[in-house]
């Protein structure tokens, strides 16, 4: 990535970037009103959040996991203070399970951002084997949801499911669901359970790929798709790393070392099937992997991925189609040691490159602090500034996700720690951290789907001007640690003045353009109508078919006058 | 896929068509009856899911402790245990002036005991269980053809197997597998103490069985040992105890292939494998074959070997939770090298002493009581398993010349793998042969007899 032609460009950028950052980042978390913890069930699993614009005034909420605690709902209220509406929004159901990550996106089309939780129990404790439905809630629109996991035909998956995401593997604009289990299923059946039951629980197992039947229930289509991994799952990611238009999956597994690595799987969209390229990708990681970022931080057109780990991360840098990934963490600075779950690329700084935030967090309940990390992204090689950026957290955390508070343009962060079992030599609680870094300019884009998923999911947003390009994945989930990051693009443009142009490529690789936008605005693109154009070719193919037949034909009754 | 899997399969296959085809067909000789029970309690040990070594440990000693008490009143040379464990005070004894056949009664106490002690084992594996016991019986039966007798001595099998598994109810481990991890008990918090392991055999990130060392052993001596020494904690350079990881450290930066082989070979993880204890019975095994001494003396060795084992790790988990010692994984990284990794991953227990050492050890000399110091054998235990692709590592088989031979290359195998310091493993040894010798020195022989 040094010999890039954007290097010295995107370097004077840096420099000025550094010059300015004398503030950084401020904990609000009182101030705003939030206050939660997520409280394990046993042992180490969950904390995730999700945030979404659940009542489209253009201002992103939040909903958090609480585990065997009441979950929390905050309502932006666009003045940097949030309010949970948890009890009068429908959601209260939750109370009976013990949720563990929440991912949102539009089912049925409405335009409004639906929400799907996992969990792994119920928290009447009846359970001998810890096992539970996960939850689909439906938006209303006046900020109340409805439960319909049966009315999708999800009542039946009796699963410990970790993480989820949202994507769209058939580009048919419903989104599509992987979900993550980290012990095999158990169908539930009343009686007295078998010791045999009992002590089968505990292995690995398979996720699930629910495909978005038009926004009416969902199907497990795991074998149709050729997917067959087992493992301890901690969910996948929908990303599309060979650039071809369609949603990729990188699937994160626990133990990898003893049990079952990760896996990358090539969709090979239209076909309904993806392709195990794990091993040739090199991305069949033997870790412990919790979590995974996606984020171009070279700015080569590459995405790449931050895979969390134990002990030392992972930076499987892209090497291009048909090229095995490199390690590059230790080579680049991202490489300290910790117990790391969720992560997020973002141009914290508005200097034209992703810098990267790592949530730490002990097994609990093994209590030990663990501070997190904050890699400023300096010349495309990451230096830890957590200390001075004031983000250095040392609760136990977990999922990790960035979003604008206040519409001020830069990213933000927001932290869920667990409520450490033992005695903590700090607190442990949720954060909120806004970003006060004076910085560069920006431009952020919000995609409105028509044919697409409403917010854009499983498209990508790219941008050129300055002599560089980069580029987003609107993120469906995933892209941390049972997680979900806005959907809205966002680009940190240091002290450019116009963008020459934004490119959005719709899942299933319909491409749209648009020419000199305006810096430091929200722009939101709707998806066009899909061009004449393409109906011309349909009718040119039509015609070219017709004529060909009927050539053959001709040829055929010539030849057959011969014989 | 295993080997041993395939090899039952076969045994199987070749026992149903002897029994199907011809009855008058004769194949296993008494000796080989103890060795098909031998090898289907190591298949039920691998196949049974959350097996930990602590409970396979107990299981072995229950299944050996059975065929030895099923047939010992057939042998005038030899005394039951009963009486001479603790608490195991009566055990059923024959009808004086009746006839047994002490084949069928070990090949029925053999399948209830299994059947009973691994209750928790698939239904699947229960049918193996019958159809074995079914092949052993059809052959003896109809070799004895008293139908009176066979019935006797199957009732009598039957109630030695239950007597011993009431007995085995409330020493502690009974359905342990239910409670491998208890989330309840709060563990010390000090330098030195165990942490869970961040490289690691288990996701449990709870210790495995911390009351296991409550459980009643098999003899009351060995209850009654006293608790070994520990280097005193210390993270100065050079201090003894930083000296003990430091050989570690070192070690592992010029590991050979060969000791590589070795750490792989005795990994034997409760997940993939029949365990260390099953690997002890195993060795048991190939010695008996090899030397096919009359049934009592392969029943002796195998209740010999299977005690000594058990009462082993009920004392390696008592003195693992008294010291709740830490694992190089804990302390290297800490002191000596941040990003020094052992090369096989934590097991999910604390440190001192080694469970691998103290029940080889323990094993080794139960097996040297009966077979000899010398004697040679090939390990073939993991012949044939998939290279270990993680540590670009081979199964190699192992040859021999004696049972303590594979003791100590047991212990050291933990230390080249990078989970054990040296003293882990000496004092593993020590007392794992002194377990062994409380349970040679019962009134085993009658010396009458002899």
């Amino acid at each position: 990535m040094k010999h890039s032609p954007f290097f010295l460009t995107i370097f004077s950028f840096f420099c000025l970037g550094t010059l300015l950052a004398q503030t950084h980042f401020t904990d609000i978390t009182e101030q705003s009103g939030i206050d939660h913890v997520f409280n394990v069930f046993e042992g180490t699993f969950g904390g995730g959040a999700t945030v979404f614009d659940l009542n489209n005034d253009g201002f992103e909420d939040i909903f958090i996991t609480s585990g065997i605690e009441e979950d929390v709902l905050y309502l932006n209220n666009g003045d940097g203070t949030f309010k949970n509406i948890y009890s009068q929004s429908g959601l209260t159901i939750t109370k009976g399970y013990v949720t563990q990550g929440a991912v949102s996106a539009d089912v049925n089309k409405d335009g409004l951002r639906d929400l799907f939780i996992t969990t792994i129990n119920t928290t009447d404790s009846s359970n001998v084997i810890p096992r539970a439905k996960n939850l689909l809630f439906l938006n209303n629109g006046n900020m109340t949801f409805r439960d319909a996991t049966s009315e999708f035909k999800l009542e039946q998956y009796n699963s410990f499911s970790t993480g989820a995401s949202f994507g769209d593997v058939n580009a048919d604009g419903y989104p599509d669901l992987y979900v993550g289990n980290y012990f095999l299923e158990f169908e539930g059946t009343l009686g007295v359970l078998k010791d045999a039951t009992i002590v089968s629980a505990h292995q690995t197992a398979m996720g699930y790929l629910l495909i978005n039947k038009k926004g009416k229930y969902f199907e497990n289509e795991y074998d149709n798709y050729d997917l067959a991994h087992r493992g301890f799952g901690f969910g996948a990611l929908f990303t599309d790393f060979d650039n071809d238009g369609d949603q990729d999956l990188l699937v994160n597994h626990d133990f990898g070392y003893k049990a079952v690595p990760n896996f990358l799987y090539e969709n090979l969209y239209p076909k309904k099937s993806f392709r195990d390229i794990s091993e040739d990708t090199a991305m069949d990681l033997k870790e412990n992997a919790m979590g995974s970022a996606v984020g171009d931080y070279d700015n080569n057109g590459l995405l790449d991925y931050f895979v969390t780990n134990i002990k030392f991360n992972l930076l499987m840098e892209n090497q291009g189609v048909g090229k095995p990934f490199i390690d590059k963490a230790k080579e680049l600075g991202a490489y300290n040691f910790a117990i790391s779950w969720g992560a997020n690329f973002a141009d914290f700084d508005h200097d034209g490159d992703l810098d990267l935030y790592v949530s730490n967090g002990d097994l609990n309940p093994n209590c030990t602090p663990i501070v997190n990390f904050y890699f400023e992204n300096d010349n495309f090689k990451f230096v830890e500034k957590g200390r001075e950026k004031g983000v250095n957290d040392p609760g136990v955390g977990r999922g990790s996700v960035v979003f604008d508070i206040e519409n001020d343009g830069d990213l933000d962060l927001l932290v869920v720690n667990q409520n450490p079992t033992l005695t903590y030599p700090t607190e442990s609680t949720t954060r909120l951290f806004r970003n006060d870094q004076p910085n560069g300019n920006w431009l952020q884009v919000a995609l409105k789907g028509i044919n697409a998923e409403s917010s854009g999911i499983g498209s990508r947003v790219e941008i050129v001007g300055w002599n560089t390009k980069m580029m987003r994945e609107i993120d469906g989930g995933g892209s941390s640690h049972l997680s979900q990051n806005s959907t809205i693009a966002h680009f940190g443009l240091g002290n450019a003045t116009i963008v020459d142009s934004v490119i959005v490529t719709w899942v299933g690789g319909k491409k749209q353009i648009l020419l000199d936008q305006k810096i430091n605005q929200l722009l939101t693109i709707t998806e066009a109508a899909d061009e004449k154009q393409s109906y011309w070719y349909v009718i040119l193919l039509a015609i070219l078919f017709i004529l060909s037949i009927g050539f053959y034909r001709s040829k055929k009754r010539k030849s057959d006058k011969i014989a | 896929m295993d080997f041993r899997n395939i090899g039952f399969i076969l045994l199987c296959l070749f026992l149903v068509t002897a029994g199907c085809s011809n009855k008058q067909s004769q194949s296993l000789s008494d000796q080989d009856v103890a060795l098909q029970w031998a090898k289907m309690s190591l298949f039920i040990t691998q196949y049974t899911p959350a097996n930990s070594p602590t409970f396979a440990s107990r299981g072995f000693g229950y299944i050996g402790l059975t065929m030895y008490e099923s047939i010992v009143n057939g042998y005038e040379s030899h005394n039951s245990l009963a009486g001479q464990l603790n608490g195991l005070h009566n055990l059923p004894k024959p009808e004086t002036g009746k006839s047994y056949d002490w084949v069928l009664s070990l090949n029925a106490a053999q399948a209830l005991i299994l059947k009973t002690i691994y209750m928790q084992t698939s239904d699947e594996n229960k049918l193996k269980i019958d159809s074995l016991e079914i092949a052993i019986y059809d052959q003896f039966a109809v070799k004895l053809n008293d139908e009176e007798t066979a019935e006797r001595s199957i009732e009598y099998g039957k109630s030695i197997a239950e007597a011993i598994f009431e007995w085995s109810k409330n020493d502690g481990g009974h359905r342990g597998y239910l409670y491998n991890f208890d989330k309840n008990v709060v563990h010390p918090e000090r330098p030195g103490s165990w942490k869970p392991p961040l490289f690691a055999q288990s996701f449990s990130h709870l210790p495995l069985h911390p009351h296991w060392g409550e459980n009643r052993t098999f003899l009351k001596q060995n209850k009654d040992m006293p608790t070994p020494e520990i280097i005193p904690y210390d993270t100065l350079p050079g201090s003894p105890y930083y000296q003990e990881f430091y050989q570690v450290y070192e070690k592992d930066l010029v590991l050979t292939q060969k000791e590589k082989e070795a750490a792989i070979w005795w990994g034997d993880d409760p997940d993939v494998t029949f365990t260390p204890p099953g690997h002890s019975y195993y060795i048991a095994t190939l010695a008996i074959e090899k030397e096919m001494l009359p049934l009592i003396k392969c029943a002796e060795a195998y209740a010999k070997v299977s005690l000594s084992v058990a009462d082993a790790f009920i004392n390696c988990w008592k003195w693992k939770y008294h010291f709740f010692s830490e694992r190089p994984n804990t302390f290297i990284p800490k002191y000596i090298d941040q990003e020094w990794e052992s090369f096989w991953p934590d097991p999910p227990f604390p440190c001192f002493p080694s469970g691998h050492a103290i029940q080889a050890a323990a094993a080794a000399v139960a097996l040297e009581d009966v077979y000899g110091d010398k004697f040679n054998f090939v390990d073939k235990a993991h012949e044939g398993r998939e290279r270990d692709e993680v540590r670009d590592t081979d199964f190699v088989i192992r040859p021999f010349d004696s049972f303590w031979g594979a003791a100590q290359e047991t212990a050291d195998s933990r230390f080249w793998g990078g989970i054990h310091t040296p003293q882990d493993n000496i004092v593993g040894l020590e007392e794992g042969s002194k377990i062994a010798r409380n349970v040679i020195a019962l009134n085993w022989e009658n010396n009458n007899q002899k």
